[in-house]
């Protein structure tokens, strides 16, 4: 099942369709964990994976109104004949792996025991593997500010500024963060002009503001 | 019919198989993201059932970390594809490959 689910997700031209596939691969992994007797990571697999990344990547889907891959003809068609050869040499590898390893004397099996439980997670993190622990948390937090930074809309000015009344010049980079080193000035003769300049929307003023 | 080790190692191959051939012939970004998320659930398979088999925690713990590892790229790649899509309009990799605005 999750080898199908992965297969339609690659096969699939819209991405909305691709997601949905995705789910079923991580749903059927989280199955696959529970059988191997570690219902925490089963649990933390359904949570994280098709819970929380799989929404980021549906609402970036929908955000970006992603329209369906138009087929188009394939490069580098002379290395078609060189790829099937190299995989079925790696399929031949992969089988006599396989055959060996069944024939050769019995690996240990798994029973019941107290490996995956959350307890043993838990202790073995706070102790053992503190400091990778700590490293995590760091790298969230430099995601978290990454991402901020990487998504934000141009210029650092919130949504509610508006401007000083009156004749005024700007530098230009503070207009356009994307001409960073650029200096030079930009002359707004009237509060209107340097509304449109700085992409500030009028606010209107209110009685009770007054 | 006792689930053998080698059975999870096969299936994870195939999957981390399926997740290489879709980053190398899709050309959307997302699709080629979702792609890169199926390697690493692979790889967790893998992880999962060698400490499962071999009675050591230590394989969950850093299912557990890369976990949090794709939860961060996850993060901070998609905020890459809304500024990319933001400079020029499209998602295709093709049109994105110069790192010049």
């Amino acid at each position: 099942m999750a080898i199908g689910c992965a297969i339609s997700m690659v096969g699939q031209r819209n991405p909305l369709y691709s997601a949905i596939s995705l789910v079923g691969v991580f749903i059927s992994l989280a199955c696959l964990y529970v059988t191997l007797a570690a219902p925490f990571i089963a649990a933390v697999q359904v949570i994280i994976y098709a819970g929380a990344i799989m929404v980021l990547v549906v609402f970036v889907i929908m955000l970006l109104n992603v329209e369906e891959e138009e087929r188009r003809p394939m490069r580098l068609r002379s290395l078609v004949p060189i790829a099937v050869s190299l995989a079925a040499i790696l399929f031949a590898e992969a089988a006599f792996i396989i055959f060996f390893v069944q024939t050769s004397p019995a690996t240990p099996t798994a029973n019941v025991s107290d490996v995956g439980l959350t307890a043993s997670i838990g202790s073995g993190l706070f102790t053992t593997y503190l400091l990778p622990f700590e490293i995590t948390s760091i790298l969230l937090l430099m995601a978290v500010v990454g991402a901020m930074t990487l998504a934000r809309r141009g210029g650092l000015l919130p949504a509610n500024v508006g401007v000083v009344p009156g004749y005024q010049s700007f530098a230009k980079d503070t207009l356009d963060p994307r001409t960073t080193p650029d200096l030079t000035q930009v002359v707004a003769r009237t509060s209107e002009e340097a509304e449109r300049l700085l992409g500030v929307a009028k606010v209107p003023h209110t009685q009770d503001s007054e | 019919m006792v689930p053998q080790l080698s059975w999870y190692l096969a299936l994870s191959a195939v999957l981390f198989t399926i997740g290489v051939v879709g980053v190398m012939v899709k050309r959307n970004v997302i699709s080629m993201f979702m792609c890169i998320e199926l390697m690493l659930n692979a790889v967790n398979l893998t992880f999962v059932a060698f400490s499962s088999f071999f009675r050591d925690v230590t394989g969950q713990l850093f299912v557990f970390i890369v976990m949090t590892v794709a939860a961060a790229e996850a993060a901070v790649g998609l905020g890459i594809i809304i500024a990319i899509f933001r400079n020029r309009e499209s998602l295709d990799v093709d049109d994105a490959s110069t790192l010049k605005l």
